[in-house]
């Protein structure tokens, strides 16, 4: 079940020069045959200006659906609201994904960009008695741009949102119309421009429970590959505060190659300087150099650490415990 | 011709080791000293503003945060309100040639003119050094020099960090907040914060 209507991107009050460029394909088409000057015209030319309006209206969804047929177009790529349940029941949860599709060079940024840049920011229009829980954050790549470090995602991105819907849903034989609207920032390492959507999404809703829609299948278990898990039980995390750094030590007994701290706090970690990981007896330590911007003692340290095999875990470790890196555990 | 090559592969090198090394000044640290010339085609050098407060804004004409301040006018107001008071206000820009917000000193003469922006002076930076002595992230990205020649503050413009000019009433603006302090002898009450924007596009950052 893939976004009925999307409506193109359009910063109005940022026309960036010559740098932006207009890929407004979905909203062109309409307005293409709705400003043709008919009224000038006699009637044998208006229906052929019809006809060749309609035709070129034609091959062009025609031709576009070996990209995402229904997406917005948003600034340097496409974005398309996606559910993997086949309909909303009552009482059940189901899950939508934010699916974008970035040109070459261009990315958006993860839950903290780094040094420079914004997430993207979803605000909902649901129906009564329908609820969207935060968007899962799969991990984002470190890209360093001269001495800008950024966490960002490039290529093809599924930002997955739970959903959550009361008993007290009606069950009706219309549909249920899920808006958001998607303001973000996309980058390359030339420029940024901002860029927003208007996203909707109607789906049935029925007494039984839902089923996995089929054609939305793999998109979600890819999306769901990128998010980061619990570390494993058995392994424990601790940290210590060094004069100029956080000292990140993990025992896991058995081999692990960590390849990257990705924090989630700011202005706790210097994002751009390296990160001295090294290993100890028994496991790893990694070593993250402290932000300018500290100014207060570290209650905990959070984020997502990636391994060399691309795994990534989701840690939360308060000062001084030895944890499994789970918060509350 | 080897050794040419060789030579440019050294200075390559060296620039890119190079702002790595440097380190950006803490709060509190003497402000380094730089030279630049500004649109207006005369030289500035920082050392010559001993005695008066300073403000370094990053800055890029095309860059949504900045463009959220100027088309706002909350930047020129800012500039207006606090040279009045005798700061000197440098907007810096440090996009390197072929990216957003690199301009020539008549594309920025212009730009300042049809803004309506006073800063003392806009210094044309397009090797990124002043950025990189500064460790500028972002644009904008505000930094505040005392008249004794220390850093005291270093960070954004305000703590809304988005580029919707609808924000900045509802803003703390740490710029005003810590010449504020400064000015009455108070300490600055917020000395630092994460910078926000566009990242600085300098020179050598394609990969």
């Amino acid at each position: 079940m893939r976004a009925v209507l999307t409506q193109g991107d359009d910063p109005p009050s940022y026309e960036i020069m010559s740098f932006e460029r207009q890929s407004r394909l979905s909203g062109l088409i309409p307005a293409m045959i709705r400003d043709l000057p008919l009224k000038t015209l006699n009637s044998t030319t208006q229906f052929f200006c019809m006809f060749f309006a309609a035709a070129i209206f034609t091959g062009l969804i025609a031709g576009a659906i070996a990209v995402p047929a229904r997406a917005a177009a948003i600034q340097h790529g496409t974005l398309d609201l996606v559910s993997e349940n086949t309909w909303i029941s009552p009482g059940q949860s189901f899950t939508i994904g934010l699916h974008f599709k970035l040109e070459k060079g261009w990315h958006i940024y993860w839950k903290n960009p780094g040094d420079s840049g914004e997430p993207p920011r979803v605000t909902w229009q649901l129906p009564e008695g329908i609820t969207a829980g935060e968007i899962e954050w799969p991990a984002p790549h470190a890209m360093i741009a001269s001495t800008i470090m950024n966490y960002v995602y490039d290529g093809e991105v599924l930002l997955i949102v739970p959903m959550q819907a009361a008993q007290s849903v009606p069950v009706t034989p219309g549909a249920a119309k899920l808006d958001a609207s998607v303001r973000l920032l996309i980058c390359s390492d030339k420029m940024c421009v901002p860029s927003k959507a208007q996203l909707s999404l109607s789906l049935p809703v029925k007494a039984q429970v839902s089923s996995r829609e089929q054609s939305a299948a793999s998109l979600f278990s890819a999306g769901r590959a990128h998010l980061p898990k619990p570390a494993p039980a058995a392994w424990q995390f601790t940290w210590t505060d060094k004069r100029d750094s956080l000292v990140l030590r993990a025992r896991t007994n058995q081999k692990v190659s960590p390849s990257y701290f990705f924090p989630l706090e700011e202005s706790q970690i210097d994002f751009s300087a390296k990160q001295e990981i090294a290993p100890v007896t028994g496991g790893f330590q990694v070593t993250l150099r402290k932000s300018n911007q500290l100014t207060k003692p570290v209650a905990r340290l959070r984020g997502v650490l990636v391994l060399a095999d691309g795994q990534a875990y989701l840690l939360d470790v308060p000062a001084g415990a030895s944890t499994s890196g789970r918060a509350g555990s | 011709m080897k050794r040419s090559v060789f030579g440019l592969v050294a200075i390559a090198g060296a620039l890119l080791i190079a702002p790595i090394l440097i380190s950006a000044p803490k709060i509190g640290e003497p402000a380094p000293d730089f030279s630049a010339t500004a649109s207006n085609g005369k030289p500035y050098r920082l050392s010559e503003y001993r005695g008066k407060f300073v403000v370094l804004e990053w800055h890029n004409n095309g860059c949504p945060y900045t463009r959220k301040h100027y088309d706002s006018g909350n930047m020129q107001r800012l500039q207006k309100e606090w040279t009045a008071k005798g700061v000197v206000w440098f907007t810096v820009i440090s996009s390197a040639p072929g990216t957003q917000g690199y301009v020539t000193a008549d594309q920025e003469n212009a730009y300042l003119s049809k803004m309506g922006a006073t800063p003392t002076a806009a210094l044309l930076d397009p090797n990124g050094e002043v950025g990189h002595l500064y460790d500028a992230k972002t644009t904008p990205h505000m930094i505040i020099i005392n008249p004794q020649g220390a850093v005291i503050y270093d960070g954004a413009i305000d703590d809304h960090p988005t580029s919707d000019a609808s924000d900045i009433p509802a803003s703390k603006n740490f710029v005003s907040m810590a010449l504020g302090d400064a000015m009455s002898g108070r300490p600055v009450s917020v000395a630092t914060s994460r910078p926000y924007g566009c990242s600085v596009k300098y020179a050598g950052a394609s990969h």
